[in-house]
């Protein structure tokens, strides 16, 4: 399927080409226009009439409220936790769920199918819930803690409202993006591939490192941004399992504007967050472009 | 719920018996928007509901809850501001409580209605020293007060300073939650600020908020708070709300915390807590409470029926089922109640509450408790 | 890499225990009347809280607002989206990358603070409190999938099939119906569910724009799940957790790696 995805990029079958470039462009802009202008409309107005109201103070440009937050240290650790936060839950979800492609690429049967289907499972499961669920089952006294304690184990410490709270909630909540592209990434390297490096007298570390990595470097890639950008913009899960502080960026945000008032605190907080986010979006974008560019 | 619902019937059967003449589809439905907890919400739609509509048969209502979605009833506030501004219809008629001044500007634009005498009869009834100003309707009390597990702890705290050992000597057996996510953690902080500065809760009033003096006056506070803070649930991980820190007293994960009287009472009620759970006013200073303010908008969708509703949350009968069914403290003065509640309900609901001002103390107070006490950053976390 | 049966169980067991243990203990609370530590299982069982949250007419409204909204805002964005997947797919026309980006780069605005700017929007437009304007706001979530999937999909297919039928004499719109779309249906169908999924658990947008007329079932959730009785949130939790899980049984085959992986890009 990589092998269809890189033949993109204006490969337009010749019967579309037959009718000229003019009929073309007006009738690609006619079936992009609705969600292009429901684009427009609900997402780049309002922020770009958000980030301008940032810089205003007293209808003069000024920076004044970015110096706020660049000095405040308590906004620093919290912008600081957020991306350690996000940083971490997703690089331990890329490792899960590449230890899972692996084993699930190299085996069959009816464990690797109960497998695939355990790893899809939390799609269906909103934030909420298993947040919910988290709480009730790694709380303090929660079912974990009591299987636990069944087997003679009694130091247990619950990560409930620890940074480690979210952090578990975030990596349960990530696995099926990456397992299922990093799947479909590992489907690529021939058996034929790993028995020749075996053969040469390749160790399995270095097969992993030097057959299958290279092979699902660019689906890492987009995984990690993706669930990157979906953790840093969080807001149920640290609410419900995270410690009081320091704050996760979502949660930091909402206290802002729901208890302090302060919507330009607050918006200074989205738009800084809205920044990083696109540095992030940015290299996933670049990342597409440079494979599918790469291969024309 | 089954228990819960049997205990509101009993109330309700005969409100409900009353409601008769005009046909439900023909009533106008005020839309009210409830930010508080479940207790709360359940009492208006099983209790207030059938008995408004039995008060003033030409209305309804209906309940919206937002509590723990966006800004909550801020949210729908500033909502109604811009459609102020747009006039447009704003949809909402009546907030159950909230606090105007925290949506910047609305109080200058016009957002809300003042009410007195004239348009709200039963404003008479309330005890003066309740109201704040015109745009805030006092309707219900509660306090705040320690539940501890009996079974775990022999002698219950009398004062702060006894709570303070008993946590120390047990440590991550006590917890409070956080100043902003629920009134029982933020009680609990401004008792430790009274403690602080001479257990004069009247050295604290809307007027007199000075950032530099406030400041120095808090911090006296916080060094308290800190000092505890190692020895609370998890070294310092604080539940976010007053139910959190109730679950984790019901889940046997902590022995004594702050909690609101109402809450507390209605879970003991309900089998939620365990029977060995107590509950204990310190007798030095109590903690705070504090009224809970309805207020309308003044371009309610229908302005006339909000009114009606503020008059009827301000009957004897409405304020009676307030003490009976949610064990909470009357907003209007307790002469106006029946002689013979007052009898049953002065033990356990005190005649007056010690209360913290709204506004910028409450601001300071939250975000500072965030940056000094919560913050592992001066422990190098 | 030699298939040892145990490892293979030790990851089931562990993956099992991780995955599905959160969502017993929710069931299991569900079913309980009684549950104190430190027993392991609940004291005393009943269904009691099943009849008190069904009892009440507040939990069947916004069961059905929830389901009529999300099937409505689902359709209504494949409706709009799939064509304009087709078109980033096959159609060459000005401004193309930018616009199939863009799509991405709004993933980048926080979206509590987007829909304060976009209630205000819709109140000039008198959208709020409506169910439409909770459709369009929730269309919003659905677009990353709807376009990136589908367009994915679409360039999947080798134009050297359709051309082989073009240059039988097919029409165009037979081409498209009987070898593009067949090809890409998985695709789509794959899109059509996570985007179903993920604008069934819509909150904010939901309660900005919906309130107080519209009430859907996340939202009542959220205001159920800082509850004393932990029964109450438990059961809510299943009642809206059975439903996702049989469109996950239903739908598991097209959920393969090869439909979502091309989605994003991979």
């Amino acid at each position: 399927m990589i092998r269809f995805a890189t033949k993109s990029g204006g490969n337009t079958p010749g019967h579309l080409q037959r009718t000229g470039p003019g009929r073309e462009a007006l009738a690609g802009l006619a079936l992009v226009a609705l969600p292009v202008a429901m684009l427009l409309m609900l997402t780049l107005w309002p922020t770009v009439s958000m980030v301008i109201a940032t810089f205003t103070v007293d209808g003069h440009m000024s920076t004044s409220r970015y110096a706020y937050f660049f000095t405040d240290a308590y906004s620093l650790a919290n912008l600081r936790f957020t991306m350690v936060q996000g940083l971490v839950s997703a690089l331990s979800a890329l490792a899960i769920s590449f230890g899972i492609a692996l084993y699930l690429r190299f085996s069959a049967g009816r464990i690797a199918t109960m497998i695939h289907a355990l790893s899809l499972f939390p799609l269906f499961v909103p934030s909420i819930i298993i947040s919910y669920a988290l709480v009730r089952f790694l709380g303090p006294n929660g079912l974990f803690q009591l299987l636990l304690e069944q087997v003679g184990f009694t130091h247990y410490r619950t990560p409930y409202l620890t940074p480690v709270g979210p952090f578990l909630a975030f990596v349960w909540e990530a696995l099926p993006l990456p397992v299922l592209v990093i799947s479909a990434g590992l489907t690529q390297v021939s058996d034929h591939a790993v028995e020749a490096a075996r053969d040469l007298g390749a160790g399995p570390i270095r097969i992993l490192w030097e057959v299958l990595l290279p092979q699902v470097r660019r689906s890492l890639l987009i995984a990690f941004a993706l669930i990157f950008l979906g953790i840093i913009g969080a807001y149920t899960v640290p609410y419900m399992l995270g410690p009081a502080a320091p704050e996760m960026m979502g949660v930091f945000m909402q206290r802002t504007l729901g208890n302090l008032h302060d919507a330009d605190a607050a918006q200074v907080q989205a738009v800084v967050l809205m920044v990083i986010s696109s540095v992030v979006g940015g290299f996933y974008i670049a990342t597409m472009l440079k494979s599918q560019g790469g291969e024309r | 719920m089954l228990s819960r619902r049997h205990f509101l019937a009993s109330s309700a059967a005969l409100t409900l018996a009353a409601a008769t003449g005009v046909k439900a589809q023909d009533r106008k439905v005020l839309q009210v928007f409830i930010d508080g907890d479940t207790n709360i919400s359940g009492w208006w739609n099983d209790i207030l509901k059938p008995a408004f509509e039995a008060a003033v048969p030409t209305h309804t209502f209906n309940v919206t809850i937002t509590r723990g979605v966006a800004d909550g009833n801020g949210t729908i506030a500033e909502r109604a501001l811009a459609a102020l501004q747009a006039k447009a219809d704003p949809q909402v008629d009546y907030f159950e409580e909230f606090e105007p001044a925290s949506v910047a500007g609305s109080i200058e634009a016009g957002l809300w209605e003042e009410m007195t005498e004239a348009n709200v009869p039963n404003l008479k009834l309330v005890n003066p020293a309740a109201v704040e100003a015109p745009i805030r309707l006092p309707y219900r009390g509660s306090q705040v007060l320690i539940a501890y597990d009996s079974a775990k702890v022999a002698n219950p705290p009398k004062t702060f300073a006894d709570l303070v050992a008993w946590a120390k000597a047990n440590p991550g057996r006590f917890t409070y939650g956080r100043p902003d996510k629920g009134g029982s953690g933020s009680n609990f902080v401004i008792r430790a600020i009274h403690e602080a500065n001479g257990k004069d809760p009247s050295a604290f009033t809307k007027d007199n908020f000075e950032p530099a003096k406030a400041e120095e006056m808090l911090q006296k506070g916080w060094a308290i708070l800190k000092d505890l803070h190692p020895f609370t649930f998890g070294e310092g991980t604080y539940p976010a709300g007053n139910t959190p820190a109730l679950q984790l007293l019901a889940q046997g994960a902590v022995d004594m915390i702050p909690a609101w009287s109402d809450q507390a009472l209605q879970a003991l009620k309900q089998g939620v807590l365990p029977e060995t759970v107590k509950l204990v006013q310190l007798q030095d200073l109590a903690l705070c409470g504090g009224f809970a303010y309805s207020a309308i908008p003044s371009n309610a969708t229908d302005l006339e029926g909000a009114l009606a509703l503020a008059n009827f949350m301000l009957s004897p009968e409405t304020q009676t089922s307030c003490v009976k069914d949610i064990g909470g403290f009357p907003g209007i003065s307790w002469d106006n109640l029946p002689a013979e509640l007052k009898a049953e309900y002065i033990d356990v609901i005190p005649v007056s509450i010690p209360t913290f001002p709204s506004g910028d103390w409450q601001k300071a107070k939250n975000d500072g408790w965030y940056k000094n006490v919560a913050t592992n950053l001066t422990q190098g976390g | 890499m030699k298939r040892t049966p145990i490892g293979g169980l030790l990851i089931l067991g562990t993956m099992a225990l991780a995955m599905i243990g959160p969502i017993l203990t929710v069931i299991l609370w569900a079913f309980a009347v009684k549950w104190r530590y430190p027993h392991i299982l609940p004291t005393e069982w009943g269904i009691k809280f099943w009849f008190g949250m069904l009892g009440r007419e507040t939990i069947i409204t916004p069961v059905l607002t929830s389901l009529a909204l999300t099937s409505i805002a689902t359709t209504a964005a494949a409706a709009i989206c799939w064509p304009a997947a087709y078109a980033f797919a096959r159609l060459k026309f000005p401004g193309r990358q930018v616009m199939l980006f863009s799509f991405i780069a709004a993933q980048a605005v926080p979206k509590f603070a987007l829909f304060v700017s976009i209630a205000v929007i819709f109140l000039r437009l008198n959208l709020v409190g409506s169910f439409w304007g909770v459709v369009l706001v929730q269309m919003l979530s659905a677009v990353l999938y709807m376009i990136w999937i589908p367009t994915a999909a679409f360039r999947g297919i080798p134009p050297a099939l359709e051309e082989a039928a073009f240059d039988l004499g097919a029409s165009r719109l037979r081409v498209f119906l009987q070898i593009t779309l067949p090809q890409a249906l998985p695709a789509l169908a794959a899109s059509y569910v996570l985007a179903f999924v993920s604008i069934l658990f819509e909150v904010d947008g939901a309660l900005l724009i919906g309130a107080p007329t519209v009430t859907t079932m996340p939202l009542l959730l959220m205001s159920l799940s800082a509850q004393v009785i932990v029964q109450e949130a438990a059961v809510l939790c299943v009642m809206i957790w059975v439903p996702c899980f049989i469109l996950l049984l239903l739908t598991r085959r097209f959920m393969t790696a090869k439909g979502i992986a091309q989605g994003f890009g991979a």
